[in-house]
C-alpha cells in the first residue's frame, strides 16, 4: 500500500474517532453503527467481491461472535481477548460453512450458506447454557485492556479504530501471494488451478479470514447492544450485509466501507425526512419499500456501487492510459495488433 | 531424456482423443507438436500437466510419474504451462501474475515470498528485469493485465509460466492470434528462454513458419496417434505428413 493512502487512512480515522468522543449519544451511535457495520461488509466482500463465494450467512456469522464474545466477557476475559476470541471462533465456523464450496459453486453454493444460517439460528436459540435461547444473552460492560468502556462515544471510538485495523489488515492481505490467488479463483477456478493455484486450500483461508472478521465484527455488536438475540443475526441481517457490498461496490475496498454507511444512515435519514414532514408513520411504512427502491435503482444505473463514483468526483485525476503498446519486436518498434481473439 | 511420455490414451466416453501417444523431451529442446483441429494435441497437453487424468500411460519426468498429478504438485516439481486462450483477469496487472508464477514454485526463501508482512520491492525487481523485461512487458508491468492487447497477455502468461522457473515447459500455442510480426517476436522470445534457461520445451502450435523456424524436433498427431516424429525439414517432405496435415503442393 501507498504511504499515502495509510496516511489518508490514518487521518480519517483520527477525525472519526475526535468525532466520535465530541458526538452527542446519538451521533456516536450512528458513527459506531457504521464502524461496526463497516467491519462486517469488509469480511463479507473479501468472500464475495474478491474470493467470489457468494454466502447468506454473514447474519449467522455476525451472531457466533456476539455470543462467543459475549460469554468471555461475561466470564471476565479482557474485551480485546474476548473479541480475539470470538474471531476465531468464527474463523472456525466460516471454514465449515466453506467446506461445501469444494464442491459447489455459485448459487448452488449460496443455497448451501442459506442452509448454514437457518441452522446457526436454531443452535443460537437451542443452546441455551451458551446463548440464553429465544430471550437472548444478556452481554456486561465490556472493558478494554481493564479499562470499562463506560460511553457511547468511548465505544464508538473503539469500533471505529477496530475499523481501521481490518481494512488495512485486509487491504494488505490482498497485496500477497493469497490474495492475488483469491482474485484468479473469484475469475475461474479452472484458470487457477491450472496457474498451480490450490483451490481448495485458497477458499478455506478465504472462509477463515472472511470469519475472524465477522466474529469480530459480530463481539462489537454484541458489546454495543448488551445483549445477543436470536432474532439480531437472522437472514434479514444477511441480506442487509449482501447490500451493503453491493450498493458500495464488490471487490473494492472503499466500497463495503460506503455501503456500510448508506444501508446504517438511509433509515435514519428516512425517519428524519418522515419527522419533519410530519409523515413519519407513513414514511416508516414506506421505510423498508424505499430502502428496495433504492437498491433496485443502484443496480440499474450505478452496478459498480457507489464507490465508483468516488474517482469520478476528482475531477482533477487524469483519465485511464489508452491501450499499452503490443508485444515489441527485438531492437523494434512496437508493432500494432488488432489485439483480437484468436480466429 | 528428461521427459519420457508412453502409450498416453484418454477416452471421453467413446471418443478416444488421444491414443497410445509417445513423447520425449530433452533438456534445452524445443518440440514441436502440429497436428489437424481435433488431432488431440492439447488433449495430450492437459494430461501431461494434471488438467485431465489420462486413462492409461506413463509420463517419466526425472524418473518420477507426473500422471495423475495436481498442477500445482507439478509446479513444484517444475513442471509449468501456458494457456491457449488467456484468461483476463480483472484488476492484476502483468507483475502480479508473474508474482502468481513464483508463488506456485512454492520457494520457501522469505525474500521472494509475498507474506502478509515485508517488502515484495526485491521480488518485483527480480521479476521485472529477469522476465518481464526480456517479454517486452517491463513498461507495463503496473498495466491491469485486462487492458492489454493479446499478445501481451500472451507474453504476460509466458511470463507467469516462467516465473516458477520451469524445466519443464508446456506451451498451447503460444503464437495463435497474434500478427506475424508478433509471432516471430514470440518465436524469438521462447528460444531465448530456452537458451537461457535450458528447459525442455512442449511446443502446440499450428503456424508452419514458426514451428519450422524454432522446434528443433516435430512430433505430428492426427485423431489422437502420433503419425510421424523427425526433424524439421523430414517434417515437411513426409508424404502421409503431407496427406493429412500440410496439404500436397499445387
Amino acid at each position: 500500500m501507498g504511504t499515502r493512502r495509510l496516511l489518508l487512512a490514518l487521518a480519517v480515522a483520527a477525525v472519526l474517532i475526535a468525532l466520535s468522543l465530541l458526538l452527542g449519544r446519538f451521533g456516536a451511535y450512528l458513527v459506531r453503527a457504521v464502524a461496526i457495520a463497516g467491519i462486517g461488509a469488509l469480511s463479507l466482500n473479501l468472500l464475495i467481491g474478491y474470493c467470489g463465494q457468494i454466502s447468506f450467512a454473514q447474519g449467522a456469522l455476525l451472531g457466533v461472535g456476539a455470543y462467543v464474545a459475549g460469554n468471555l466477557g461475561n466470564a471476565g476475559v479482557d474485551g480485546v481477548l474476548a473479541l480475539l476470541g470470538a474471531g476465531v471462533a468464527t474463523a472456525a465456523i466460516g471454514a465449515l460453512i466453506g467446506l461445501p464450496a469444494l464442491r459447489l459453486r455459485g448459487l448452488y453454493f449460496a443455497i448451501a450458506t442459506l442452509a448454514a444460517q437457518a441452522i446457526l439460528e436454531y443452535l443460537f436459540k437451542m443452546l441455551e447454557p451458551f446463548t440464553g435461547g429465544v430471550s437472548g444473552l444478556v452481554i456486561r460492560q465490556p472493558a478494554f485492556f481493564g479499562v470499562p468502556v463506560a460511553s457511547d462515544q468511548v465505544s464508538a471510538a473503539v469500533s471505529v479504530l477496530v475499523l481501521l485495523i481490518a481494512w488495512l489488515a485486509l487491504t494488505r492481505l490482498t497485496r500477497t501471494n493469497l490474495g492475488r490467488a483469491f482474485l484468479v479463483v473469484r475469475e475461474s477456478e479452472v484458470v487457477a488451478k491450472g496457474m498451480g493455484i490450490d483451490v481448495a486450500r485458497t477458499k478455506a483461508w478465504a472462509f477463515a479470514i472472511s470469519g475472524f472478521v465477522a466474529g469480530i465484527a459480530g463481539g462489537l455488536i454484541g458489546f454495543a447492544a448488551r445483549l445477543a438475540s436470536p432474532e439480531a443475526f437472522t437472514l434479514d441481517l444477511s441480506a442487509d450485509y449482501i447490500a451493503m457490498i453491493i450498493v458500495g461496490g464488490l471487490g473494492s475496498w472503499a466500497g463495503p466501507l460506503v455501503g456500510a454507511a448508506f444501508v446504517v444512515l438511509l433509515p435514519e435519514a428516512i425517519q428524519r425526512v418522515g419527522e419533519a414532514f410530519d409523515i413519519a408513520n407513513l414514511l416508516s411504512a414506506l421505510r423498508e419499500l424505499a430502502f428496495g427502491l433504492l437498491i433496485i435503482l443502484f443496480l440499474i444505473f450505478e452496478p459498480r456501487g457507489l464507490s465508483s463514483l468516488l474517482p469520478r468526483l476528482r475531477w482533477a485525476q487524469p483519465r485511464r492510459r489508452g491501450a499499452a503498446p503490443s508485444l515489441g519486436e527485438p531492437g523494434g518498434a512496437a508493432v500494432a495488433t488488432k489485439g483480437g481473439e484468436r480466429p | 531424456m528428461a521427459l519420457t511420455a508412453q502409450n498416453v490414451t484418454i477416452r471421453f466416453g467413446g471418443v478416444v482423443a488421444v491414443n497410445g501417444m509417445a513423447l520425449d523431451a530433452a533438456p534445452g529442446e524445443i518440440v514441436g507438436l502440429i497436428g489437424p483441429n481435433g488431432a488431440g494435441k492439447t488433449t495430450f497437453v492437459n494430461c501431461i500437466c494434471g488438467t485431465y487424468r489420462p486413462n492409461a500411460g506413463t509420463a517419466l519426468w526425472l524418473g518420477r510419474e507426473l500422471l495423475g498429478l495436481s498442477p500445482h504438485a507439478l509446479l513444484k516439481l517444475g513442471v509449468a504451462r501456458t494457456f491457449q486462450n488467456v484468461a483476463s483477469l480483472h484488476d492484476l496487472t502483468v507483475l502480479d501474475i508473474a508474482k502468481l508464477g513464483a508463488a506456485a514454485r512454492g520457494d520457501a526463501g522469505s525474500a521472494r515470498s509475498g507474506g502478509f508482512f515485508g517488502s515484495e520491492k526485491a521480488l518485483e525487481a527480480e521479476l521485472t528485469e529477469t522476465l518481464l523485461r526480456p517479454l517486452y512487458l517491463a513498461d507495463v508491468a503496473h498495466t491491469p493485465i485486462q487492458t492489454l492487447p493479446y499478445g501481451r497477455r500472451k507474453a504476460a502468461d509466458l511470463a507467469r509460466a516462467l516465473a516458477a522457473q520451469p524445466q519443464l515447459l508446456l506451451l498451447d500455442e503460444p503464437v495463435a492470434g497474434l500478427t506475424s510480426q508478433e509471432g516471430m517476436a514470440m518465436a524469438a522470445v521462447i528460444r531465448g528462454v530456452r537458451d537461457r534457461f535450458g528447459c525442455a520445451v512442449i511446443m502446440v502450435e499450428h503456424k508452419m513458419d514458426v514451428v519450422m523456424s524454432t522446434c528443433d524436433r516435430i512430433a505430428v498427431m492426427a485423431a489422437g496417434s502420433k503419425i510421424f516424429e523427425g526433424l524439421p525439414d523430414a517434417v515437411q517432405s513426409d508424404p502421409e505428413v503431407r496427406r493429412v496435415y500440410l496439404g500436397e503442393p499445387g
